[in-house]
């Protein structure tokens, strides 16, 4: 299927079988509602990342230098960057589902499902609330109030609930605005525009009232909501599968193979795994910055994937390229390595995987699989045993080795500790699986030496 | 007036085309050519197409490119070449993109 340059020989049985893996999981990752579940993520994602700044200032810069009233006092800035994207979480995230679910339909209204997303996930909620109104610390007391938007179901707690709601809604709403009996003519004479206007407001006031239906049913019959109901019926279940260790490590094999072969990882990891474990990092955050203590089932998060599974991108690749400069004699291979080393250091590693290659390269698939699924595993019994510190901070997965152990577990220096062995394990790891590719390429034709304009290796 | 030649790049977060296409730009002003080269993630790629004259994609999403084709009209849509673009050849897809936008 694709043009290679690799001297690795797969058994005819085997291509097909690769073939087939990847045609499928391009399906799944083409699927329009799970792509746009990935898009909502990725625009959303600025907002958990000032989310993280705002938690680590907080709860560990301030403490430094501040105590008592005045450490208190600065918290308030970081409170209430907390408020305005933890906790509104799941209502933004709802309306970038219903806007992004439009546009990938290439509906003429996108940002007319999200307005309906946001307006079907608040009907959906709860009328009455238990808000807790003393923090007496003799014992916490509820009150059940009324007019009143609560933080569990607008913020990270809830994301579940938006996530459904968001992409129900949109294909309710986009469904009902097909319907040609429902489209109005008001005739000549009369501005299209205003028809239009007419086009859109019937569809939207009939998908939200059967939102309004549904709750109202929901609330007086059974005294229950669509969003406790999600949560206990579909978001316990799928996390308790896809964010188990097991379930983490299947995902993230295919996922990787899948690399292997060409396609990106996301396609599979971007829409089984991201999701779930950014919906438990950001929980995390949002305990960390109430000062709660983290659950163990959020112990597996997205963090552990990027911060300690994805060093130098996907596979660990920044290992073979410490290796390739050590201990390589292939010109080529250290070719590409100053090509690609100062984008690894940035996470960025599709110079490696095309470039040097890793694709259909056998001796370097088998690593490049495995390694992740190693650091993922040993890294969440490290949290498990206490030896490192739970991540409770999201950063930026194009944040260097390092210094994002250090951020993600808000400060914690054995974790900065850790990502040292795996540099160290990574590169022992990789060293003989990098020895036989060199074997294997030595036989085949040289690559063509145009790589004079690589640019200047960084420091590293 | 000569039209300036726009060529639209693609793959999964805009990242490492951003990297090729900033060799590709050198490549552009060292050849004196009148075209503009620009990268994005998929999605906002589409936003970008008009006015575009090809949208190569990066090979990590070569399975968009039914959808790509549908969503892109009259412009061409390629994906790049696996090895060429871990090299970061940015001479050889100029050549590719100029030999189809003439």
């Amino acid at each position: 299927m694709a043009d290679t340059t690799t001297g690795a020989e797969e058994p005819k049985k085997g291509q097909a079988f690769l073939d087939k893996f990847a045609e499928v999981s391009a399906k799944i990752g083409n699927q329009v509602h799970l792509r746009s579940l990935r898009d909502a993520f990725a625009t959303i994602c600025p907002l958990y990342i000032l989310a993280g700044v705002a938690v680590l200032i907080n709860n560990v810069v301030f403490p430094l230098f501040l105590s008592g009233d005045a450490l208190t006092a600065a918290k308030t800035w970081g409170s209430s960057l907390t408020q305005g994207t933890l906790n509104i979480a799941a209502l933004v995230l709802c309306a970038l589902i219903g806007y992004c679910l439009g546009k990938n339909k290439r509906f003429d209204n996108a940002i007319g499902c999200a307005v309906m997303s946001i307006s079907a996930l608040v009907i959906m909620m709860p009328q009455t609330v238990d808000a807790v109104v003393s923090t007496d610390p003799d014992g916490k007391q509820t009150a059940n109030v009324i007019n009143c938007l609560i933080s569990t179901n607008t913020g990270t707690n809830g994301l579940f609930g938006g996530i459904l709601i968001g992409l129900l809604a949109t294909t309710i709403f986009i469904k009902i605005s097909s319907v040609k009996q429902l489209r109005v003519n008001l005739g000549e004479g009369v501005p299209p525009a205003v028809s239009d206007s007419f086009n859109t407001l019937i569809p939207m006031i009939l998908s939200l009232s059967i939102f309004g239906v549904v709750a109202a049913c929901l609330q007086v019959f059974l005294g229950t909501n669509l969003i406790d109901l999600i949560k206990v019926w579909i978001q316990t279940p799928l996390m308790g599968l896809n964010t188990s260790l097991a379930g983490v490590l299947i995902i993230y094999t295919l996922a990787n193979l899948l690399f292997c072969l060409g396609i990106h990882q996301s396609t599979i990891s971007g829409v089984l795994a991201e999701p779930l474990l950014t919906i438990l990092i950001t929980d995390n955050m949002a305990t960390f910055a109430a000062g709660g203590t983290i659950p163990v089932d959020h112990y597996m998060n997205m963090q552990i994937i990027n911060t300690f599974a994805l060093i130098g991108g996907s596979g660990c690749t920044l290992m073979l390229l410490l290796d390739t400069f050590l201990f390589s004699k292939s010109k080529t291979s250290k070719t590409v390595g100053k090509l690609a080393i100062a984008p690894g250091i940035f996470n960025i590693n599709e110079p490696v995987i095309y470039g040097y290659p890793i694709v259909f390269n056998l001796p370097l698939m088998v690593p490049f699989v495995l390694l992740p699924d190693l650091f993922i595993a040993a890294t969440y019994g490290l949290t498990c045993a206490g030896l490192i510190a739970p991540c409770v901070v999201m950063v930026p997965w194009t944040t260097p080795v390092f210094i994002s152990g250090f951020l993600a577990t808000a400060g914690d220096f054995r974790a900065v500790i850790w990502q040292v062995l795996e540099v160290a394990i990574g590169m022992a790891v990789y060293l003989p699986f990098m020895k036989v590719s060199e074997k294997v390429a030595a036989k085949e034709a040289t690559f063509d030496e145009k790589s004079e304009d690589a640019p200047a290796i960084d420091a590293a | 007036m000569v039209h300036l030649k726009k060529i639209l790049l693609a793959c999964n977060a805009g990242m490492s085309t951003s990297l090729l296409v900033q060799k590709m730009q050198a490549e552009v002003k060292a050849q004196g050519l009148d075209v503009e080269v620009a990268a994005y993630p998929l999605n906002q790629a589409l936003d970008h197409i008009e006015g575009a004259d090809i949208l190569m994609l990066g090979p990590q999403i070569k399975y968009a490119k039914d959808d790509a084709v549908a969503a892109a009209g009259d412009v061409p849509v390629t994906v790049i070449d696996m090895a060429d673009y871990g090299r970061m050849n940015a001479k050889k897809v100029l050549a590719d993109a100029m030999a189809i936008i003439g």
